[in-house]
């Protein structure tokens, strides 16, 4: 690809405060049109970068804004270039909206010059757009956060560059206004805008930007798609917590879990069978204890399997709407024989999982958890009953709630 | 009055604030030419102005009016006009480039800087030479002081708010001292001199202090309109400012520069006169809200008024001894800010 279709590119971009480098050797090239996800932990220079890139803060290194070099242009013409929304901004005169939103043509005008009918109209375009128009003549101060944030928002529309920077736009949001601003975005790369958000939310990224930008201690440590920057490993090593990515069936965007596990002190190995979500919760609950944690035998679609996927616990899964197979029982039965202790779950039993039932037999220690008869549980007409009642004679009983004191 | 609908409020400004406020300034410039000690008919005193500035019209009074209203009462008005414009714009201009609402002149350093400088001139003998003197040292005295403490409160060409408020308020305290060192060493009747000059005095001001004033605060409240509009963005706040392309420091160290040379200006011809940089601004925002654009001519004209007003006062008070306009001013300028101290801290917030 070209050089100059790159709205931007950034080379070998370090800054300083004093004698602490902020950003160290940034390199960075965006295209047209993206929507780019600037994540990572508080002070890994996300806002420094934003900051360098519209030249209020002057590093090593090259900018280039259009082919344009950052040094060589004068603040105005930088204004006309780039944008930059600001955390937290906080006017205290009592400025007219509509005043506020004009400010962004400042750039466009020469001094003397009046704001003409043409800047007018785009200022209230925009301020149309983010849904503001109607707070045109009241006073700055007197609005909500999330007024505010819009208006602000036009402000940066009205400067009409080709990129726009946000910081944290949305940081002190409720969950509708943050939707607003991230859909107004979203449709200003769409209209070949060239959007750069710090964000500070990891599932609005993952759910708005086209790119992630990942940093930390002022260096980029991922850059790519969503699925390439968000993995699990990126996230540990950025944020320094364990961190687990996966893909919430429900919403169908990425999610996140922070493992809160015990280094492996725990020797002892469980199994669990279960089925039909009745599963999750206690390996959730073992897993962050600690244990070495197995499951099976799970019906692929089961949100048990998924979870069993997501804190990466061994199992074995079949096909649904069949039997269990000789080769998943027999795999099963070596994992209940291996392991210290077996939980039965709370599960409803059909002919299709009746071997599990089975392979309850096998176990050294067997838990059975009764949250509710087993008469509501049974499909197969008597056949899970006589197993379980055989089961039970040398099990312990308990419910899900009490399943830590048996452990 | 609370700034509903700023819009309508700027073309409200336009055509019926600005020529309403310009009408009354001119109708008080005639009233305070008027009274005093001889009271002259108010119609004569129009036509004896007119005439002298080349107006014909069937003048018909008498002779010695003339003089007094010419040479005596209307250039010292004219001064009053001035000097309230001068200290007024620099007050807007203040408080606009440091957001905060208490700023005022005097926080430059200019009014000590004025006293050291009125204080040597005095202490120098030169006073008695000729009249140019004071103001002359006056004015270098504070743009002096005002140099000082830019300097010191500028790092690497930038310059921030907080270490420049500080350290004129130091510099100033130091000022202060020094002057005060000098009083005690000078005569008593220099001293009183020098007090005389410390309240703000108008009697006296010729046509040659209109002069002195003239050009520097009409030259500088000029350019300062012109600024207007990078004033506004200034107060959206730092960063926001250089996000659309606004060189703050640039254009701070530029206002800084004008609005000592305005209230130098001002000071040297007037001795210190208090509140009006202040207490000016303050009313007319809350009469045409924040834009500079309208708030800078409208508040130039609210503080002319405001000081030929007081003057005024001063004069006809304990007429035939008059006192210092700088004494009316704060008479009513002191009050009036406690009143907006007691108001912001019954709604519970800072000014």
């Amino acid at each position: 690809m070209a050089e100059n279709d790159f709205v931007l590119v950034i080379e070998d971009l370090s800054f300083y405060i004093e004698d602490n480098c902020i950003l160290k050797g940034i390199n960075l090239k965006i295209k047209k049109g993206e929507f780019v996800g600037l994540i990572g932990p508080n002070g890994a220079g996300k806002t420094t970068l934003l900051k360098c890139i519209n030249g209020i803060y002057k590093g090593t290194g090259n900018v280039n804004i259009n082919g344009k070099d950052l040094k060589k242009l004068s603040s105005k013409k930088v204004a006309r270039e780039v944008s930059l929304m600001h955390q937290n901004t906080i006017i205290s005169f009592p400025f007219p909206c509509l005043d506020v939103v004009l400010s962004g043509r400042y750039p466009h005008l020469k001094r003397l010059q009046g704001e003409s009918q043409e800047d007018y109209r785009i200022a209230r375009k925009y301020m149309d757009y983010t849904d503001t128009l109607k707070f045109e003549a009241r006073p700055i101060t007197e609005l909500s956060g999330g007024e505010r944030q819009r208006v602000y928002f036009a402000k940066v529309l009205t400067q009409e560059t080709e990129l726009v920077l946000l910081d944290e736009p949305t940081a002190s949001l409720d969950i509708a206004h943050e939707k607003e601003i991230f859909r107004y975005s979203c449709e200003l790369s769409q209209s070949g805008k060239t959007v750069i958000a710090a964000v500070h939310d990891l599932k609005i990224a993952s759910r708005y930007c086209t790119r992630l930008v990942l940093m930390k201690d002022g260096c980029i440590i991922a850059d790519g798609s969503v699925e390439e920057v968000l993995t699990s490993e990126n996230i540990t090593r950025a944020y320094g917590v364990d961190a687990l990515v996966y893909r919430n069936k429900i919403s169908g965007q990425l999610d996140f879990y922070i493992r809160e596990r015990k280094d492996e002190t725990e020797e002892k190995h469980i199994h669990i069978i279960g089925g039909g979500g009745s599963a999750s919760g206690i390996m959730r609950q073992l897993y962050e204890q600690g244990f070495k944690v197995s499951t099976g035998v799970l019906v692929h679609g089961d949100s048990d399997l998924q979870c069993a996927e997501v804190f990466g616990i061994e199992h074995i899964s079949c096909e649904p709407f069949s039997d269990i197979s000789d080769d998943s029982f027999r795999r099963n039965v070596e994992y209940i024989k291996k392991a210290d202790l077996t939980v039965l779950c709370d599960m409803p039993f059909g002919m299709q999982n009746l071997r599990n039932l089975e392979a309850a037999r096998f176990a050294k220690k067997l838990v059975i958890l009764e949250d509710t008869p087993l008469e509501s549980r049974d499909f197969t007409g008597g056949e899970a009953i006589k197993i379980y009642a055989e089961l039970k004679e040398k099990a312990v009983i308990t419910t899900t709630a009490r399943l830590h004191e048996v452990i | 009055m609370k700034i509903e609908s700023g819009l309508k409020n700027r073309h409200l400004v336009k055509r019926i604030v600005l020529p309403a406020m310009i009408l009354m300034l001119i109708f008080t410039l005639i009233l305070a030419t008027a009274v005093g000690a001889v009271n002259i008919p108010f119609g004569e005193t129009v036509k004896i102005i007119l005439k002298n500035f080349h107006i014909p019209i069937n003048a018909d009074f008498a002779e010695g009016n003339e003089s007094i209203i010419f040479y005596i009462r209307f250039p010292r008005v004219i001064v009053a006009m001035l000097v309230g414009a001068g200290l007024a714009v620099s007050g807007v201009v203040m408080q606009g480039m440091f957001r905060n609402p208490m700023a005022d002149p005097g926080i430059l350093g200019v009014s000590s800087g004025a006293g050291l400088g009125a204080v040597t001139a005095i202490a120098l003998g030169l006073t008695a030479r000729s009249l140019f003197f004071l103001p002359f040292f006056a004015s270098a005295g504070s743009l002096l002081a005002s140099f000082i403490i830019f300097i010191l409160s500028s790092k690497k060409g930038k310059v921030t708010s907080l270490t420049l408020i500080l350290s004129g308020l130091a510099v100033s305290m130091f000022i202060s001292a020094i002057t005060s060192m000098l009083l005690t060493s000078i005569h008593g009747d220099q001293v009183k001199e020098f007090l005389f000059w410390t309240t703000g005095g108008l009697s006296a001001r010729r046509w040659e202090h209109a002069a002195i004033a003239a050009v520097p605060i009409v030259t500088c409240t000029i350019i300062l309109i012109a600024f207007a509009r990078d004033l506004n963005i200034l107060m959206l706040g730092e960063e926001e400012a250089q996000s659309v392309g606004l060189n703050t420091s640039a254009t701070r160290k530029l206002l800084l520069f004008l609005t000592s040379i305005t209230t130098a200006a001002a000071i040297c011809v007037s001795g210190s006169i208090s509140f009006v940089g202040l207490i000016v601004p303050h009313i007319m925002r809350l009469i045409v809200g924040p834009d500079h654009r309208t708030l800078i001519p409208v508040s130039a004209i609210a503080g002319a008024l405001f000081v030929v007003a007081c003057d005024m006062v001063s004069r006809i008070i304990f007429a035939p001894r008059e006192i210092g306009v700088g004494i009316v001013t704060s008479l009513i300028g002191a009050p009036y800010f406690l009143f907006l101290l007691y108001r912001a801290r019954k709604e519970g917030g800072a000014i």
